[in-house]
Order: structure tokens, then sequence, then C-alpha cells
């Protein structure tokens, strides 16, 4: 009898663990089939109440110098090149900033009207402008009705706009132009709308990326694939002591990597190019022979593709070479042999980029600002969707593209005075490797044999890239797939010349470096354990570490 | 006689109990397979740091708790398994990491080459100093190999040991020395998660190699998964007495590509596994590539 109601008891247990188990597996499954993407088990993207595990806040005392004054540091071709390069490249800049129309390409859906007008600051080939964007004057140019939408402001960056889902709630990802080319006065006949930003906002659809800075491009295609994994391979122990993974995007045909644009998504400068004359502008070529979206007749203005090799010499410019080329070879071939940044004080960079123990021993210290004024700086933490621009940072003197429009603070001013010193740049740049910033923005890689020629062969390249794709947490996560990067995934972005930046991250949401660091901080960022320790950095290091970089 | 049917009841409900606090917390799989934890399920739960695979339990700081959340597994089977900061002031950091080595970008021969290799990297860097040389110690009845180093005013320690194939970590950071030497007593505490030896002792044995093509008696490729990544996929397999699947754990990969793999190794079946005549279970490796789209 005893043993008959023990049975009878453990049965009932029994059925009940059978009943959990059940259970279980059903909340199991229904788990699996609600996670998204590529992350697996426990190492989501969850947020945690985590006290204050965000790391935020650097210390206060320390604030971005602003942007770098004096001269472009940037926009000079490679050293050392011939002259039919050089004739090349000039002729090949005039065409990368002429202003397209409907009648050469332009359109029917557009961000802008040139190459140029994107990649302007500090020089042709950079980034945004710090103010007077140009987006805002395109928009109604030549009696076009299109409406600004709410996230492209006078003084913030200039942005494309991406769809994440399609209406059937499928990934898109695509760039969607901000402006038709619809009422202007050389398009009649096409009446395409422009896209309903506001729903899409309010839908919480869209995000945002700015133009990247093209400079030295020439000389990160000329690091071969093997050269990027095996750089990428020496930093493994570092990587691994500070939570850093990543890996590399590749082209879904042939391996390589993929090393251009926000999410190392393009292979070449070419196909950039390419994309970019097609994306951005709506100008057909040889890559992309097709208008976008399947146009209506009445848009569709011109031949196919509109931008076409050459095969006359119809104007005889400088360059031979060039009258001979598509608008998109010209585009590549200036980016390629655009100079890297120069920092305006010469860096100490240590030898294979992580120097010898030797090098120095101590973060010098410097006069850090103890002023600071967050008004002079602006910043956009919620992300994507619906906020309208920033006003920019504070710059310490006029650059040519920003005369009369600058503001400065004291804060800036301070901050620009200590930038000023070599031993505070050369400390940063210290301190930004030793803290593990440089685990991912690699110092130093080296060039092939280059077919560009002897200012792009075998030459060292202080790019502050790794060209790995890496997770950047929820904070940064955009929703969109490229290749092996997926929606949380980022390039480490070149980090040369960004003194002379005005805005940062994929969507320019702020123009304070500071913020741009803090932002490497979040749930599921590779980031966060580095960034916690530039958050416990003293004030004069984490200064120094600004100062290095505006001196970029 | 009748109060044995509460105690058969009790007894019976506990074992409920505990067989879904199991599932809870990752340690159990229903379907395919029995009991397998995922290196990446560790988590914090009163004032601990347990992890299942690993077989470690690690008491949080008083004053801590967790930070942010790391990313997922990589593409070469490295984890943030956990990371832990100071509730007030943030003086310091831990990061428990664990790089599998079956896909790591480096292999050594043993921890000892590993940590050698860290202080070596370390000492490449600008202005940080070695502060503590490589040197082994015993924690809970494993090697562990130390290694400090500081820079730019932060106080670090490295603790490695291997398990399962993986070299886990203590990535210790703090502001001042006397904080990083604290920290490090902390680990004197470190445990078993499920008692001494219990669920170490049932772990199979890792190796490398055991995939290899003499060992696998049938194969089935994964087939093209639609959207699929070009970056290869590492996967762990746990192949049982009779050298069949028992477990597979795709490291990391796109949710297609997952399937495809795990509709494929199901189908699988290997030698059986022997050690010195005995049959044995084995932990190996696999890294499957996809083709992608097609020229």
């Amino acid at each position: 009898m005893a043993k008959s109601q023990l049975a009878y008891g453990v049965s009932l247990a029994a059925i009940a663990v059978m009943m959990l188990g059940a259970t279980a597996q059903a909340q199991n499954v229904a788990a699996a089939q609600a996670g998204g993407g590529f992350q697996r088990g426990g190492g989501g993207h969850h947020h945690n109440g985590g006290g204050n595990g965000g790391h935020s806040g650097a210390n206060p005392g320390a604030v971005d110098p602003g942007i770098r004054g004096g001269a472009p540091g940037a926009g000079q071709p490679l050293p050392g090149i011939s002259s039919d390069q050089m004739n090349f490249f000039t002729v090949a800049q005039g065409t990368f900033n002429d202003v397209d129309t409907p009648a050469t390409g332009l359109g029917p859906g557009f961000n802008l009207d040139s190459c140029g007008g994107c990649h302007a600051f500090p020089a042709a080939g950079g980034s945004s402008p710090p103010t007077n964007n140009p987006q805002i004057a395109v928009a109604t140019a030549m009696g076009a009705t299109n409406v600004v939408p709410s996230f492209v402001t006078a003084n913030g960056p200039i942005r494309e706009a991406r769809f994440v889902l399609n209406p059937d709630g499928t990934p898109d990802g695509g760039v969607h132009d901000l402006f038709s080319i619809a009422g202007r006065s050389d398009a009649q006949g096409c009446d395409l709308a422009q896209p309903d930003f506001a729903t899409q906002l309010a839908n919480h659809n869209v995000i945002f990326r700015i133009p990247p800075p093209t400079y030295g491009d020439g000389l990160i295609e000329s690091l071969s694939d093997a050269t990027l994994q095996a750089d990428f391979d020496a930093q493994a122990q570092q990587k691994a002591s500070l939570g850093v993974s990543g890996g590399f995007n590749t082209s879904g045909n042939t391996g390589n990597k993929t090393r251009f644009g926000w999410k190392a998504q393009n292979i070449s400068m070419l196909m950039f190019a390419g994309e970019a004359y097609n994306a951005e502008q709506g100008v057909t070529n040889e890559l992309f022979p097709n208008e976008r979206n399947n146009p209506d007749a009445s848009c569709q203005l011109n031949a196919l593709p509109e931008d076409a090799t050459p095969l006359t010499d119809a104007a005889p410019s400088a360059s031979q070479s060039a009258d001979f080329n598509s608008d998109i070879v010209q585009f590549a071939m200036f980016m390629r042999l655009l100079a890297a940044p120069t920092p305006a004080i010469p860096l100490n960079i240590p030898s294979g980029g992580t120097a010898s123990a030797s090098a120095s021993t101590t973060a010098a210290s410097t006069s850090t600002a103890t002023t600071t004024d967050p008004a002079a700086t602006t910043t956009d933490p919620t992300a994507a969707a619906t906020t309208p621009a920033s006003t920019p940072v504070a710059m310490a003197s006029v650059l040519p593209t920003a005369a009369g429009s600058s503001t400065t603070s004291t804060a800036a001013a301070a901050a620009s005075s200590a930038a000023s010193s070599a031993t505070s740049i050369n400390a940063g740049l210290q301190a930004f490797i030793n803290v593990g910033c440089a685990a991912c923005h690699t110092v130093t890689h080296t060039t092939g044999n280059s077919a560009l020629g002897t200012g792009a062969t075998n030459v060292t390249v202080n790019s502050f890239s790794d060209y790995a794709i890496h997770n950047m947490g929820s904070g940064l996560a955009d929703r969109v797939t490229q290749g092996n990067a997926n929606g949380f995934m980022f390039r480490s972005a070149p980090l040369w010349g960004v003194g002379q930046r005005a805005f940062f991250l994929h969507d320019g949401r702020t123009s304070d470096l500071v913020q741009a660091i803090e932002q490497h901080a979040s749930s599921g960022s590779e980031a966060n354990q580095v960034i916690g320790q530039f958050n416990m950095l003293s004030t004069t290091d984490q200064q120094n570490i600004l100062n290095f970089l505006r001196n970029l | 006689m009748r109060r044995l049917l509460p105690l058969g009841l009790g007894l019976g409900l506990a074992a409920g109990l505990v067989g879904w606090l199991a599932w809870r917390d990752g340690f159990v799989s229903f379907g395919h397979g029995p009991a397998i934890a995922l290196p990446e399920q560790g988590a914090v739960a009163k004032g601990r740091y347990t992890n299942a695979y690993f077989d470690l339990s690690y008491p949080v700081p008083q004053q801590w708790t967790t930070g942010l959340d790391g990313p997922g597994p990589s593409e070469t089977g490295y984890y943030v398994l956990s990371t832990l900061v100071p509730t007030d002031d943030l003086n310091g950091t831990i990061l428990i990491a664990a790089q599998d080595t079956f896909f790591s970008m480096k292999s050594y021969s043993d921890v000892a080459a590993a940590a050698i290799d860290f202080r070596q990297a370390m000492s490449q860097i600008p202005a940080m100093t070695i502060d503590r040389e490589p040197s082994e110690m015993r924690i809970v009845d494993r090697d562990v190999w130390r290694v400090d180093f500081s820079g730019v005013g932060l106080y670090r320690a490295m603790f490695v040991t291997e398990i399962r194939c993986h070299l886990v970590s203590f990535n210790l950071t703090a502001r001042e020395p006397q904080l990083l030497s604290d920290l490090a007593h902390t680990l004197d505490d470190v445990s078993y998660a499920k008692g001494k030896r219990a669920a170490s002792a049932s772990f199979p044995i890792c190796d490398k190699g055991y995939a290899s093509t003499e060992n696998i008696l049938r194969r089935v490729e994964p087939k093209d998964a639609s959207g699929a990544r070009f970056a290869p996929v590492p996967v762990r397999v746990i192949i049982d007495r009779d050298g069949m699947v028992k477990h597979i754990h795709v490291i990391h990969s796109s949710d297609e590509q997952r399937k495809s793999i795990e509709d494929a190794l199901h189908q699988w079946k290997f030698k059986p596994p022997r050690v010195n005549g005995r049959a044995v279970e084995i932990e190996t490796g696999l890294t499957f590539k996809f083709k992608g789209q097609q020229l």
C-alpha cells in the first residue's frame, strides 16, 4: 500500500513535470520563432536595468575641441602622381563637382544633384558641410515642388533615407530618394511624388546615412585582403580582452573583403561611385543601367544609361583619358587619387601602429578645458527618425566653406588651445591605442603594389580602421542588413580627417565628438568595454584623446 | 504510511520545479536531445554569475551589478559571457569572455602559451606596462594563468583557463591597484555551478579534429539558405557513443543558415567515438561555407 501511494505521488509529479516540459517546449519554439537576426541564445540585445551598466558619461571636463581650423587638411592629390594622373585628377574633380540636371540624368528621384555637393567638406571628396545644407535649396531648385523632410535642416547633415521594411513587412533597407524632379522647369511632364516620409517616420521605418568622406580611398583600395586579415588577426588578443570580435563583410560572389560604405558593403571605388550616382542622383550608368523603381515614361527623359563611355571627344580637356571615360570612372579615379587627410600636427605614430613598449610610458598632461558649454553642441541620442538636425559644433576658426557661419564657445576655444599642444595630441594617440579604441580603429596598414603608382605602393596608411564590421549595439542599430553586416553592424569608420568632420556616426546624429564616442556603448555593442574604460580615464587623458582626434 | 503520499507528491513537484528551473536557465533542451547548456546562456542571479556549460559560478562583488549585454557569439566563436560594473562610481569593470579554440584566429598548445602570447601583445601597446608576468595558479581545481598590465591610469588583469576547448577569461579593470587586487581575490570564490565536479565530470571529450572525413559515415550537405551570408558558419556538435549527433550549436549564422545546418546535421552519422577502447561522447567543431549568390 505504501509503495503504491508513493508511486501515485511520483506519477502525479511526473505528469506535472511533463506538463511543465511541454509548456517549456512550446515556449521555446515560440521564442525561437520570434528571434530574428543573427544573434542567438543569451547574447542578444536586451536592455537590462543594471545600474550604471551603460558606462555613460565621460568626465564632464573633457570637451570636443570642435572642427579644427586652418586650411583643409584634405583634398589634395596623392603625392608623386604623374602629370597624366594629375591632369586626370583635375578634370575628374570638375566632373565630380558638376551639377546634373534632368537632361544629363538627374532623377527622377534624387538626394542631391552633384557628388561634390554631398562630399564637400572640408574640400571636394569629404562629407557634409557644417552649415548651409545644400539639400534645402535643391528641393525647390528650378521650380521643383518638393517638401523638405523634417530630418533635413539648414545646419544639419546631408542625409539619405532608407526604409527598414517594405509595406508587406519584408526587409527593405534600400535608399528612398528625398526629392523628385517633378515641377522642375527642366523636367516638364514628370509628376513623380516624393515618398511619404512623415508617415514612414511616424511608423519608425526610416533610418539615415550621411556621406562618408572619400579621402585616401585609393590607398584603402590598395590594401590587400591578406593584409587586412593579418592586421585584424594581429590584434586578436587585445580584442579578446575587450569584448571585441567582429569580422569582414565580403562579396557574395568572390569572397573578397568589401570595405567601402558605412557597412563596408562596397568592394571598390568604381562600385561605390556607380551605385551612388544611381541611388543618390538618379543617374543611370554602366554599372547601374536602369532607372530605379520603374518610373513612368514621362519621367524617363533620356536614353539609358545616361552616363556611358564616350567614344568621341566632344570637348577636349587637359586629359584625353578622362574625356574618353564615363563619369563614374572619373569619379572613382578622382577619389582614388585623393591623398590621405593630413593631421595638423604630425603624429608620432608607433611602429606598426602599436608601438614598442619603450615608445613612451606616460601620457602627458595638458591644459584641460574647465569651462564647458553643453549648448555649444547638440546631440540626437534618440537617433533615427524624427529629429531635426543639429546645429554645428563650434569651430575654432573659419574654414573656407564655412565662412561667416561658424560659432565659437568658451569651451571650444579652451579645448582648441589644448589641441594646439603636440604633447597632448601624441599623448592622446597613445591613450587612444592603450585604452582599446585602436582594437577596431586600427592605426596602421601598409598598401601593396598599387597600379596608382608610387604614391600608393607599399605606403603606410594611418586611417584608423580595421575595415571590419562590428556589432555596435541597440543604440546605433539601423535594422538594415547589407551582406554580412546585419542591422546591428557597422564598419569601423576610418577616423583620418575627423578633425574636420562636422557630423558623426552613420546618421549624423551628433556633431559632438564626445557624444559620438559615448554612443558606441549600448546593449549588444562590442565597444562597451572600451567605452567603459574610456569613461574611467582621467579628464586629462580623455581630453588628450579628443585633441588627438580633432588634430586628424 | 499515508504520510508517504504527500512526501511523494512533494518530491515529485520539487523535481518538476527543478526541471522547470533547469529549462528556464537553458540547461535543458527538449526535443532533439537531453540536457545541454550553451556557452552564452550563463546569467547573473542571486548575486552569482553562473554558467552551466562551463560549470562555473562566480560571486558578483558586493555593490556590483551586471553591465550592458555584450554582442552575441561571433563568427570566430568568441563570447562575451557577462560584464559586471559597480553600482555607483565607475571605477572598475569585469568582462567574462570565452574563445572557442576550435574556431579562434590563433591556436595555442596550452593555456600557458595563450597567456604568454597575450603578455607579448599587451607589451607592444604604447604606454602599457606589464605588472605581473604570466603566472600559473589554481582556482577550483583548474589551472589558471594570470597577466597584470597597466596604462593610462587603468590597472588590468587577465585570468585565463581552458574549459571544454574554450579559453575562458576574466578580464578585470580598475582605476586603483587596490581595487584590482580586491577584484582578483573575488576569483578565489569561483566554484562549480552544480556542485563539485557534478557537471564537469560528465563533459564530453572535446576533440577539434573528430569531424574528419575518416570519421564521417554519413554526410548530408546543408541546402543553400536563401539570403545566406558568405561568411563561414562555426558549429559545435556533440556526438554520442553510437556516433549519432546528439546536440548542435550553430554559433553565428543567419536564421536560415542555422535551420539548414541543423536539418542536415541531424542526418549525419559518425564512427562511434572510442578512447582507449571505451565508448565516449565527443564534442567537436565544423565550419560550413555557403556559396551565397552565384555569378
